[in-house]
């Protein structure tokens, strides 16, 4: 529709209209055009970055705060990834299977994850295995729908023509419906990392004692707006970091994305 | 892979939901389980009932169900519509696209309700934080949508088009547009998904009403009775709004897949 820009000038525009923001943000706190109190400086984010990172915040050191958020979020992603591909490939071949199982799995997927946080609470405490087991039913339904539409998008004559070549169910299973599955899978299980990494923080605002979403909360709790701010800019590009890394990993692992 | 043709798949779900009922309400009325902890299917139907007709501090449940549907009503429908626009000129022009993309890739993974707490020291704690929450998490998700609607519309028919000599405008009015639509009701199905959960996780966080505050307040009561009837609640409510996502989108994207 319009002219392309090159990767050089996209680079430079994205830096410029960063650079303008984080000094537009600047100018806005250091000429007082809001109350202080309601928006830290970028200046006074670096100061506050630099004290927790050298003394941690409350008790809790910089690094186990955003440990714990990473181990609670990857935790309950892997147990939901353990259950949710098994089940998704035998509801893929079996269609009894399906029909047992895939009514649970699609009550539970649109659910807001936070609203069986309460019950999960109400079985298990207030402590880690609430959490874990919550992150991992939110990844679960996720990772299961998308298994078993992987599975059922297979065709069929790819199926048939390794039949006909005599393959056994097995090698069926292990030379054709899994490579031809894995690229939807891997889709499914970014997108169940984010949901899980999305809902850990609002785990820890509801109950943690560390975490990045507890200490985002005790900030707000004692005004502290660069810790805020802070803890917001760290999740951010945690996010993006673990996009671009299962994004690299799926590039990697399934080079044949694209390509059956 | 089909070996058994014998009974039909539906009499094995009804059966699989028989099953889990009949486990529930063996294990709650055999003492196993506590109704601290789940309710009885009777309490969990007096439960209901009892929300129905005399609703829950202070609201009836109707109430709490318009407050929360006004919020992602209000959350949704403005950051849609904006975000929408800015992902349509991401789309047509690169510039602005280069220019905004930073802070829509930083926003879009970012956990939303990492700033709520923001959001209420600088508006408050009454409604405006909400919805602005909502506004930012459906702003990032519907604009990447149009932008990629816009990016994907096959170059052969802008060429078409232009070449019957149609202007910037029609070609965007009367191509482009028709076509991205289909990509940007799937972005809006995905960000009333993400909106909706948002929005309870808000509620149970810094609430006093809305169906997610309802759960959470019952679940310090421990009345695990309304906590399940509310958990029901909201997942027909989450089902109902992508059901009327999906209609909005049959009436006008009619033609989709033609």
């Amino acid at each position: 529709m319009s002219a392309e820009i090159s990767h050089r000038q996209r680079l430079f525009l994205g830096s410029v209209s960063v650079t303008g923001a984080v000094v537009l943000w600047q100018a806005v706190g250091s000429f007082h055009l809001v109350p202080k109190g309601l928006l830290a400086t970028p200046a006074e984010v670096v100061a506050a970055l630099i004290d927790i990172a050298r003394h941690g915040y409350r008790g809790t050191s910089l690094g186990e705060d955003i440990g714990a958020t990473l181990l609670r979020a990857l935790g309950g992603f892997a147990v939901g990834a353990v259950a949710g591909i098994p089940l998704g490939l035998w509801m893929g071949m079996n269609r009894y299977a399906s029909a047992g199982a895939d009514w649970i799995v699609q009550f539970l997927r649109p659910l807001p994850p936070l609203s069986f946080l309460v019950l999960l609470m109400l079985w298990l405490g207030t402590g880690d295995t609430a959490k874990v087991g919550l992150l991992a039913l939110t990844a679960f339904p996720i990772i299961a729908s998308a298994t078993l539409a992987a599975v059922t998008q297979v065709p069929r004559q790819k199926i048939q023509a390794a039949l006909s070549l005599g393959a056994n169910r097995r090698q069926i299973f292990r030379h054709v419906l899994l490579p031809a599955a894995l690229p939807q899978i891997s889709t499914g299980l970014r997108i169940a990392l984010a949901a899980a990494f999305s809902t850990v923080v609002a785990a820890e605002l509801m109950a943690g004692s560390d975490g990045l979403g507890w200490m985002i909360f005790s900030a707000s709790q004692f005004l502290r707006n660069d810790v805020i701010l802070l803890g917001i800019l760290i999740l951010g590009l945690l996010g993006m970091g673990l996009n671009t890394l299962l994004l690299s990993a799926d590039r990697g692992l399934i080079h044949w994305r694209g390509r059956e | 892979m089909r070996y058994l043709r014998a009974r039909p798949q539906w009499l094995v779900t009804i059966a699989a939901i028989i099953v889990v009922v009949v486990t529930w309400a063996a294990a709650t009325w055999g003492g196993l389980v506590s109704d601290l902890l789940l309710p009885t299917p009777d309490e969990l139907w007096s439960g209901g009932l009892d929300l129905m007709l005399n609703g829950y501090k202070g609201y009836s449940l109707g109430g709490h169900i318009g407050l929360s549907l006004l919020r992602v009503g209000l959350g949704f429908g403005i950051g849609t519509i904006l975000g929408t626009l800015l992902g349509l000129l991401m789309g047509v022009s690169p510039t602005i696209d280069a220019l905004a993309a930073p802070f829509i890739e930083f926003l879009r993974p970012l956990p939303q309700l990492a700033y709520l707490v923001l959001l209420i020291v600088w508006f408050g704690i009454g409604e405006t934080p909400k919805i602005v929450l909502l506004f930012l998490a459906a702003l990032p998700v519907s604009a990447v949508a149009a932008r990629d609607g816009v990016r994907n519309v096959s170059p052969a028919r802008v060429l078409a088009a232009k070449s019957l000599g149609a202007s910037r405008a029609q070609i965007f009015r009367h191509v482009v547009l028709p076509s991205a639509l289909g990509e940007i009701f799937i972005g809006a199905r995905l960000s009333i998904g993400i909106v909706y959960a948002t929005l309870i996780a808000a509620e149970m966080i810094a609430g006093s009403s809305g169906i997610g505050w309802l759960i959470l307040d019952a679940g310090r009561f421990l009345r695990s009775d309304y906590v399940v009837a509310g958990i029901l609640l909201i997942a027909v409510m989450g089902i109902a709004l992508d059901r009327l996502l999906i209609l909005a989108q049959h009436r006008i994207v009619h033609w989709a897949g033609r």
